[in-house]
């Protein structure tokens, strides 16, 4: 593994189909990681993803699709300046691989620009978990209620 | 060429470039990029610059770098089940 790069695997009981629908659109990507996001599932669609409801907290990423190759390949850059062109250098770069194994998809993700965009943005990749993490935190709590409210009744 | 940095406890683009299979114009491009961000200090020492990790930036880049690893993990949970889920629902 080069330094500055992170890569992760993880098995998905679905179709390459599937999966690659939930990586790339952005219906999909508002479930997983941000608030909203828009751009167009297409190479070279500029757009930005949302973290945060309310206008001025809310924090607006810019977001540039690279590769669209169903049901293989799946990449973006973020996090460049808004008016540049997304580069090596100036944004992170986020790779999906899909790979089809068994009744499933191997997923294999990988991010990397840390090491040309210098650490601090890896501070910037950890605040913009917060709604993340705030899903993980309440959506367990949700389950546990809606079962609570079906055995009172 | 982080890891000969420390085991030799610091180096030039020549005595780096002696140790690993590149040329020593391709191992002074990285150190320049290493010193960009900060992970390496560098010493001029005549014509030459010495570089020595500076091993406090490096523990927090790793911290850093193993809090957004932790952050896709969890992202990549959701991507599953949500995948796993529509499955289901087209098999039914």
């Amino acid at each position: 593994m080069e330094f500055g790069t992170i890569e992760r695997e993880i098995f998905v009981e679905a179709s390459p189909e599937v999966v690659f629908e939930v990586v790339s659109s952005p219906s999909h990507l508002q479930q997983w990681w941000p608030d909203q996001a828009h751009y167009e599932v297409v190479p070279g669609s500029t757009g930005d993803i949302v973290f945060g409801q309310h206008g001025n907290d809310a924090a607006v990423v810019a977001f540039t699709v690279v590769e669209v190759r169903p049901p293989r390949t799946f990449s973006f850059r973020w996090t460049h300046p808004a008016d540049e062109p997304a580069v090596a250098g100036n944004s992170l770069f986020v790779t999906f691989d899909l790979t089809p194994s068994g009744s499933g998809t191997l997923l294999k993700m990988t991010e990397s620009g840390f090491r040309e965009m210098g650490w601090d943005v890896a501070l910037l990749e950890q605040q913009y978990n917060d709604h993340v993490t705030g899903w993980d935190f309440y959506l367990p709590r949700l389950v546990s209620y809606v079962a609570t409210a079906k055995v009172q009744r | 060429m982080v890891d000969l940095l420390l085991a030799d406890g610091g180096g030039t683009a020549t005595t780096l470039s002696d140790q690993l299979p590149v040329t020593r114009q391709a191992v002074a491009k990285h150190l320049a990029v290493l010193d960009r961000v900060a992970l390496v200090r560098v010493t001029p020492i005549g014509r030459e610059k010495r570089y020595r990790v500076d091993e406090a930036q490096l523990a927090r880049a790793v911290t850093q770098l193993t809090a957004v690893g932790s952050a896709w993990d969890a992202r990549l949970q959701r991507i599953k089940r949500i995948a796993e889920s529509i499955q289901q629902t087209k098999k039914h």
